[in-house]
């Protein structure tokens, strides 16, 4: 990275924080308001703007005001107040979602690191066929989540399924992977980990990439044990990237509906539902757009909290 | 390779190289061995669809332990081929539009100085990070009204909204990797802004803007929830939602089903497969490190 960039995306990292002035650099020119590059600026971004305005801002705002109200899906309905939030937090079945989805969220964020992780450092080094390793083990990511679920149905689903016969083959007896409710979140989270951990592999494997090699020769050579590298060297100089991913895996994790619906519909008995899953089920199966929306946005209200709490820590990171 | 590297001049590395060799080699086909098992294991989902898409299906003339009469079937018989051009059609307006929009965008995003461009990036994170069904539902409401309901505009509309934020931050990371003397020295020849971030960023941004494109190519193809909400009439379907159709009936024929189940994950793998060297993760991540 150029010095010149580094300052750059220095200042990038202030504006964002906005913390201890502008950084403007030195040789910056006095500003009039509307230069013509503010004026070229405004012309290249202000598509996006309207964009997301339209598409992002606008409708998660109207999804605050709906939340308020008993309308359905035609019409805005009748102020009730708090009244969707009420009948959503004292419902058993919203809690049941939330501490699954925190279940889901931290399974499929830590399972998929650790694999991730663990497959990135064997495939650092030269192997035989590395590449065709590597690009096999992409498949999952890329695989449409629609054809990965179809597959894993197929698997697991029921009692005449090749995984089932295997484990009554292997005497575990009958094994229903989707209908027995804490199989099914175990099958669930598996299969979350099945998907997320070429994301992972690619992040670390990026992030092993850019350590210098000749620091490991270096302790190597005094001597340190494979697991020592890994602890005292591998992680803390991955650190940074292994944070970034976690953030990215939980927040992929929680907003996640189709692993989840596709699997299992967040059944046996709402076992395996998560928020989002709820929130569609309510919306655009039980026609309760009020209570759905309030779940979205209640979702919503806590997501965006950590984010700018997370964002403003990746941000300070980087300045330190 | 590592003891390969040390010099051999350097009389400590020599007498230890026999060992390092040994321990190395032992040491690969160690690794080796577990790579191996690991993705034999992981590819089995993958493999039993492409496995099962040739195999003869329930009530089937077809006695050869392989046939691709499914694929025939699929074809002729059903709206595959329909669903199959729905889908692209999305996609590629999808990631033609998403591209052209966050291009732009991006190279304000990483040249911007004002506190404003801080702010719509923390805008950005904040709505990547926002789950897609807080907005389907009050976009549903607005597209009943627009007539936009069970309308591939529609499903395409949603989707450039939804993969916009992060293709703007990968725009951006990639734009950051470009050092700004190259946009100043043309900008004391008389270039325009413009025409420096035309002829000069974007001109040197092809890694960046295919990292963009495969995203939201993978997006828009792989995407089932918006499409389930938002198509109604089966000549409208994209895959995802068509070849749920297949399960209504009791007993699923499973060798049809995986026969558009290939056709789905294909062209994802194709254009991965293909360009894979472009995309890097660290784009999505890498925006958020600033690098």
């Amino acid at each position: 990275m150029s010095t010149s960039s580094l300052t750059r995306s220095l200042r990038r990292a202030r504006d964002g924080v906005g913390v201890a002035g502008t950084g403007r650099p030195p040789d910056a020119r006095p500003r009039r308001v509307l230069t013509p590059r503010t004026l070229t600026m405004l012309a290249l971004v202000l598509p996006s703007i309207i964009l997301v305005l339209l598409l992002n801002a606008y409708p998660v705002l109207y999804a605050g005001v709906q939340s308020i109200r008993d309308g359905d899906l035609i019409s805005v309905g009748d102020f009730v107040g708090f009244a969707n939030y009420e009948s959503v937090l004292s419902d058993p079945v919203f809690w049941q979602a939330a501490r699954f989805t925190l279940v889901f969220t931290l399974v499929g964020v830590f399972g998929s690191w650790a694999m991730g992780m663990s497959l990135a450092l064997l495939l650092r080094r030269r192997i035989p066929a590395g590449n065709v390793f590597k690009v096999l083990l992409l498949l999952p990511w890329v695989v449409p989540v629609v054809v990965s679920a179809t597959s894993w149905n197929w698997l697991v689903a029921t009692p005449q399924s090749p995984l089932p016969i295997l484990a009554e083959a292997l005497g575990f007896g009958r094994v229903l992977f989707l209908a027995n409710p804490l199989l099914a979140q175990i099958t669930v989270c598996v299969f979350k980990v099945w998907i997320s951990f070429p994301f992972m592999m690619m992040m670390m494997g990026a992030a092993l990439a850019s350590v210098d090699n000749n620091v490991y020769e270096a302790a190597r050579v005094d001597g340190a044990s494979g697991a020592q590298l890994l602890r005292t060297m591998t992680l803390p100089l991955t650190a940074k990237s292994t944070y970034i991913s976690w953030i990215l895996m939980t927040i992929f994790c929680v907003n996640d509906f189709p692993t989840v619906f596709l699997l299992t519909g967040g059944g046996p008995v709402d076992s395996t539902q998560t928020l989002v899953v709820q929130a569609y089920r309510t919306v655009f199966l039980d026609f309760e757009t009020g209570p759905g929306v309030a779940i979205a946005f209640l979702m919503t209200i806590v997501l965006v909290v950590i984010s700018v709490v997370l964002y403003r820590r990746v941000r300070k990171v980087e300045i330190e | 390779m590592s003891a390969a590297t040390v010099p051999a001049t350097s009389p400590r590395a020599t007498s230890r190289r026999p060992i390092a060799t040994e321990a190395e080699l032992k040491g690969r086909w160690w690794r080796f061995a577990v790579l191996l098992v690991v993705t034999a294991i992981t590819i089995v989902p993958i493999a039993a669809v492409l496995y099962l898409s040739t195999q003869p299906a329930l009530g089937s003339t077809v006695t050869a332990p392989f046939t691709l009469e499914n694929f025939t079937n699929v074809f002729s018989g059903t709206n595959v081929l329909l669903w199959l051009q729905n889908s692209m059609t999305v996609t590629l307006i999808t990631v033609a539009i998403a591209v052209a929009v966050a291009a732009p965008a991006g190279y304000v995003l990483s040249r911007g100085r004002s506190k404003l461009v801080g702010g719509y990036s923390l805008l950005l994170f904040v709505i990547q990070s926002l789950p897609i069904v807080t907005a389907v539902i009050p976009l549903f409401i607005l597209f009943a009204r627009l007539n936009l309901v069970d309308s591939l505009t529609g499903v395409t509309i949603v989707y450039v909204g939804s993969t916009m934020s992060v293709a703007i931050w990968m725009m951006a990371a990639y734009y950051d990797s470009i050092p700004i003397s190259l946009e100043e020295a043309a900008w004391m020849d008389g270039v325009s802004v413009f025409g420096g971030f035309v002829r000069i960023v974007l001109r040197n941004s092809l890694p960046g803007v295919l990292s963009t494109a495969i995203f939201a190519f993978l997006l828009a193809w792989n995407d089932y929830l918006i499409a389930t909400v938002f198509l109604r009439s089966d000549y409208n379907y994209t895959l995802p939602v068509g070849v749920q159709t297949f399960f209504q009936q009791n007993s699923t024929n499973w060798g049809l089903v995986m026969a558009v189940a290939v056709v789905m994950m294909l062209p994802p793998v194709i254009v991965f497969g293909v360009l894979n060297k472009y995309f890097s993760v660290g784009g999505i991540g890498g925006s958020l490190a600033g690098k």
